[in-house]
């Protein structure tokens, strides 16, 4: 119920932002077009090798895109306060949050990202790939943002601290995803990579919710 | 010591090795309200912040007395933002401040909203209220929200004459009823709105 209620007024918000919704998206488009129009000189074959390794980067990009305003909305307008005094499960409200964030921002990144790799000429199996290291990738960056944007989250402007905060916490993420698509794309064994990407996946729904929480009591003490 | 809810015991606050409050003491009482008041940098908006948990005091503690080990989980703040969201409607902001709702939550904010008469704008969006209806919103919370505890940082702030009437009449009503109310404003509350014990913060 309670997990139903928070996605729910997050969508609700999400869908009265007006055009924000579809921001990650556009954003993501435009990578990829200018990608096509500067690649267009090289052979197809390269270019195919290269195009899952882009999108990657993009999805990453994206992603710290809006970090910041994971809590700072709720922050601003004092619903943060009231949520974090009155909820006994803050825990687990900061992680539907969290999912809600990822399920609005990166989700549709997720899906269309695939979509147009193959649209684009890249092979079944290595669009799969893409597709399941987006699907594992994007939430561990989702969850390291966070506790980034909880930590800077009373500074007036955050954007560039969560960016530098981030970048390095997301450099194994990015090599793993993009080892595990090149490996598929070589027709190679990647099942190392989607391991060790699962493993920070689970170290970081463990331990961001607490960070999270710890982190936002401080920046309103 | 019946009706004794919390007990503040020498809370003393530091930031950055000055000093906000000092060696402060008192209680909070079923069926009464509080009102810490002072100047401005007082520290009267700490010292609740203090009182909800959301700031650790550097020495003194406050002790839960009430007998009800979820009294703090049962309490209400209102801070100086409103906590509303812009783009939820007044009675979509007062709906999602509900943690459980039922066919009694619903008549709960149509009451609240005819309390402080505001059912004609229900269906707008909080970011298009003035700064007085945005109050009201925040305020109505407490009608909706069955707590043990009210801790309102300035309540009468950006309210009008007939507001504040309506707050006065709705606490008088809630301490009937064993709840408890502190609160802080920049004066001593002299009339006799509701049993108010003052508390002078000083810096």
């Amino acid at each position: 119920m309670k997990i139903l209620n928070i996605i729910t007024k997050e969508f609700l918000l999400a869908s009265r932002s007006g055009y924000e919704i579809f921001m990650p998206i556009v954003y993501f488009l435009i990578i990829i077009i200018f990608f096509n129009i500067s690649t267009s000189y090289v052979e197809k074959v390269i270019m195919l090798e290269l195009l899952p390794l882009m999108i990657w980067i993009s999805c990453l990009l994206i992603c710290i895109l809006n970090l910041e305003t994971i809590f700072k909305e709720d922050y601003d307008d004092g619903t943060l306060e009231m949520f974090l005094i009155k909820d006994d499960e803050i825990e687990l409200s900061i992680l539907i949050k969290i999912l809600s964030h990822w399920l609005l921002s990166n989700l549709p990144i997720v899906i269309v990202a695939p979509l147009i790799a193959m649209v684009l000429g890249l092979d079944t199996t290595t669009t799969l790939t893409l597709f399941v290291t987006l699907l594992i990738g994007t939430p561990t960056m989702s969850l390291i943002g966070s506790i980034a944007a909880a930590l800077t989250i009373s500074l007036r402007k955050n954007k560039i601290l969560v960016s530098i905060i981030v970048l390095p916490l997301y450099i194994p993420i990015l090599i793993f995803g993009t080892s595990a698509v090149n490996n598929s794309f070589f027709k190679m064994n990647y099942s190392v990579e989607l391991t060790l990407m699962l493993f920070l996946f689970f170290i970081f729904l463990l331990i961001t919710p607490l960070a999270c929480s710890k982190a936002l009591k401080i920046s309103l003490d | 010591m019946d009706n004794h809810l919390i007990e503040i015991d020498n809370i003393s606050l530091l930031r950055n090795e000055k000093s906000i409050l000092e060696n402060i003491s008192f209680q909070i009482k079923k069926s009464k309200a509080l009102n810490l008041y002072g100047l401005n940098g007082s520290g009267k908006t700490s010292l609740l912040k203090i009182i909800v948990g959301m700031t650790e005091p550097t020495s003194g503690f406050i002790k839960n007395v009430s007998g009800d080990e979820d009294l703090f989980k049962k309490t209400i703040y209102i801070g100086h933002k409103y906590g509303t969201k812009g783009n939820l409607t007044v009675e979509e902001n007062l709906s999602y401040a509900l943690t459980v709702n039922s066919k009694n939550s619903q008549q709960k904010i149509k009451k609240a909203l005819e309390t402080y008469k505001m059912t004609r704008q229900k269906s707008m969006l909080t970011k298009n209220l003035s700064h007085g209806q945005k109050k009201k919103v925040s305020l109505m919370k407490t009608l909706i929200t069955n707590s043990l505890l009210w801790v309102i940082d300035e309540p009468y702030s950006a309210l009008d004459e007939e507001s504040i009437n309506i707050f006065n009449d709705t606490t008088k009503e809630y301490l009937k009823k064993g709840g408890a109310l502190i609160m802080t404003s920049h004066k001593k509350i002299k009339e006799p709105f509701f049993t108010t014990e003052n508390y002078k913060v000083y810096s």
